[in-house]
């Protein structure tokens, strides 16, 4: 505990004791509540969102949409994505492979590379429709949103590819 | 601090004195004995600091199912307090209760969920009874309903999730996944 320097007194005044001690009990009373408080209402797991729209919902956007804008639509199949845009272009990202249990393994860096080559052709552009067929399993789906929010198109519209 | 033996004793300034400090010793050693806290002290505020980071106003909004394991996404965003509509392998499940069987949704031709339309429409009218008096009502609704769908769901069944919300008015469907760090870490434990 910090101890300071009193002034030398002259004469004889009666000294007093130089240092001082913290009474340290209240503030390990205090951290103690804290720690309790803190552990009780912890959330260890951190589990995000990704706001997508169902396409044909009806629901208000609150987004303006830019005027030179164009529809941009990635269809997940069976064989890869498909990333078509209104403009005419259609490209194809076929799959990397496929895992021991049959499952599809997608591209996506490559797909994540094709959107942001498109974001900076259009950079005002920010929605896009992801059309999934019925077998897409929900973490390809997850995956292929989150590369497109990355890419900076964040107002993704959900619908089937069917 | 000091645990001190009840009974005379000298004050503190005299004990260390070589002159008065002696005096009421009699030849026993001290038995005053100061614990050091101040460890214990940087420990605690440490231990504060971090589960202050860890802190979360909003609380846990999903709750980690033992049958539902979520894929991994980098660029979410936070969570917010909303219906959860939770998809295992087996059946959907909305706030705790569960409203259809996966295995029956694939005999079902419709492209909705009834029972989760309907339990989705009750969540609304208790949202509008709780905001009645507010003024801002129309605005302040949202729509926003989280799904939580194990990796392995297919789109089939997200797809009538999302149109059954839809249908009951909850145009803003928040797919649910682990943040990339956490999902990482979990990873290693599991390796471990």
């Amino acid at each position: 505990m910090g101890g300071g320097a009193m002034p030398e007194a002259g004469g004889k005044r009666k000294k007093r004791a130089l240092d001082v001690t913290v009474n340290v009990v209240p503030a390990i009373d205090l951290l103690s509540c804290c720690i309790s408080f803190l552990l009780f209402t912890a959330v260890w797991t951190q589990i995000s969102r990704l706001q997508t729209t169902p396409m044909g919902s009806g629901a208000p956007q609150e987004m303006v949409q830019p005027t030179k804008s164009l529809t941009v639509t990635i269809t997940i199949g069976e064989r890869g994505y498909v990333l078509a845009t209104s403009a005419g272009a259609q490209i194809e990202i076929p799959l990397t492979g496929r895992a021991s249990d049959g499952s599809a393994l997608y591209d996506l860096k490559g797909l994540g590379e094709r959107l942001k080559k498109l974001k900076s052709e259009f950079p005002d552009q920010a929605a896009i429709t992801v059309a999934a067929d019925d077998a897409v399993v929900y973490a390809d789906l997850v995956h292929t949103i989150d590369a497109c929010v990355g890419a900076g198109l964040a107002n993704v519209s959900v619908m089937g590819a069917g | 601090m000091p645990i001190v033996q009840p009974g005379k004793r000298p004050a503190r300034r005299f004990a260390a004195s070589k002159v008065l400090g002696g005096k009421m010793m009699h030849g026993r050693r001290s038995t005053n004995a100061e614990l050091n806290v101040v460890p214990m002290v940087d420990m605690m505020t440490m231990l504060v600091i971090f589960l202050l980071q860890q802190f979360s106003a909003t609380g846990e909004v999903l709750y980690m199912q033992k049958d539902i394991h979520l894929p991994d996404a980098r660029h979410g965003q936070q969570i917010e307090v909303a219906p959860v509509v939770a998809i295992s392998a087996a059946q959907v499940v909305v706030s705790g209760q569960k409203v259809a069987d996966v295995a029956e949704l694939d005999k079902d031709p419709s492209s909705i969920i009834a029972p989760l339309v309907e339990k989705l429409r009750d969540e609304k009218k208790r949202w509008d009874y709780i905001h009645q008096n507010d003024r801002d009502r129309e605005k302040n609704w949202k729509g926003d309903v989280n799904v939580q769908a194990d990796v392995k769901v297919p789109f089939r069944v997200v797809r009538r999730v999302m149109a059954s919300a839809s249908e009951a008015g909850y145009g803003n469907v928040n797919l649910a996944a682990m943040e990339e760090a956490t999902a990482a870490a979990a990873a290693a434990k599991v390796t471990k």
